[in-house]
């Protein structure tokens, strides 16, 4: 989503909205959670919730604007938001897109493809492809996705 | 006699399709803990809403980062398109 956000800022707004944690450590948690060191417990308050959105943009240096749904997760319903979600609302207030139930109807290309209806595509060049590996490249340097 | 073995076999096949369900759930999620955890944490708060493109959006109070202002959604509405991304942490 951050690169929609910088390809198409310019254009429109862009809100994150914290819901309920996925993936707590009280609750279900991945081992993709405790690979990756995101280990949280559910927030049972708001002081809770804002130490955790505040890692996660300190982490991540996150560019988009952040808001923090109410313990009572008013936001989550009224827009059946959780575990994540996409919508897209028009100048007029009304929902112009919504995406499907994350994780797996969650697709930002589709926000990407309404944007793009837009305003136009944003092209990207493809990854430079990653180098041979061959006798000269043995040094160490190989690998490191640079 | 015949509806003993009748009952019997509608409870073995119900057992063996109960058993096919669960090995699918344990496959999609990944493991019988990721299974369970998706029946009793995922499922139940899962909900594909009723909102549709063109409804009015919601609104809705949001806290700020620094955890003492607060903002409306709608407020963010209004002069241009507004992405909208739910989401947590983990």
């Amino acid at each position: 989503m951050v690169q929609i956000y910088n390809d198409y800022k310019e254009h429109a707004d862009f809100l994150t909205v914290y819901v309920r944690e996925a993936h707590p450590t009280d609750e279900w948690q991945m081992k993709s959670n405790v690979k990756d060191d995101v280990c949280y417990a559910q927030p049972k308050n708001l002081a809770q919730r804002v130490a955790i959105a505040n890692d996660f943009i300190k982490r991540f240096r996150y560019p988009i604007a952040f808001g923090i749904d109410d313990i009572d997760n008013a936001a989550e319903s009224a827009y059946s938001a959780w575990p994540e979600r996409l919508y897209i609302i028009d100048e007029s207030g009304r929902i112009a897109y919504r995406g499907g139930m994350g994780p797996f109807h969650y697709n930002p290309d589709e926000a990407r493809a309404w944007l793009a209806s837009r305003y136009g595509t944003v092209k990207h060049d493809p990854p430079a492809p990653a180098p041979a590996l061959n006798s000269s490249d043995r040094t160490g340097a190989a690998g490191k996705g640079v | 006699m015949t509806l003993t073995l009748f009952w019997k076999w509608a409870i073995a096949v119900f057992l063996v399709v109960l058993l096919a369900a669960f090995l699918a759930l344990c496959k999609m999620a990944g493991s019988p803990k990721d299974a369970y955890g998706m029946l009793r944490y995922a499922l139940p708060h899962m909900h594909r809403g009723n909102l549709k493109v063109g409804d009015d959006a919601p609104d809705a109070r949001l806290l700020a980062l620094d955890g003492t202002d607060h903002f409306h959604i709608r407020e963010r509405t209004g002069n241009r398109p507004l992405v909208v991304i739910f989401g947590s942490y983990t």
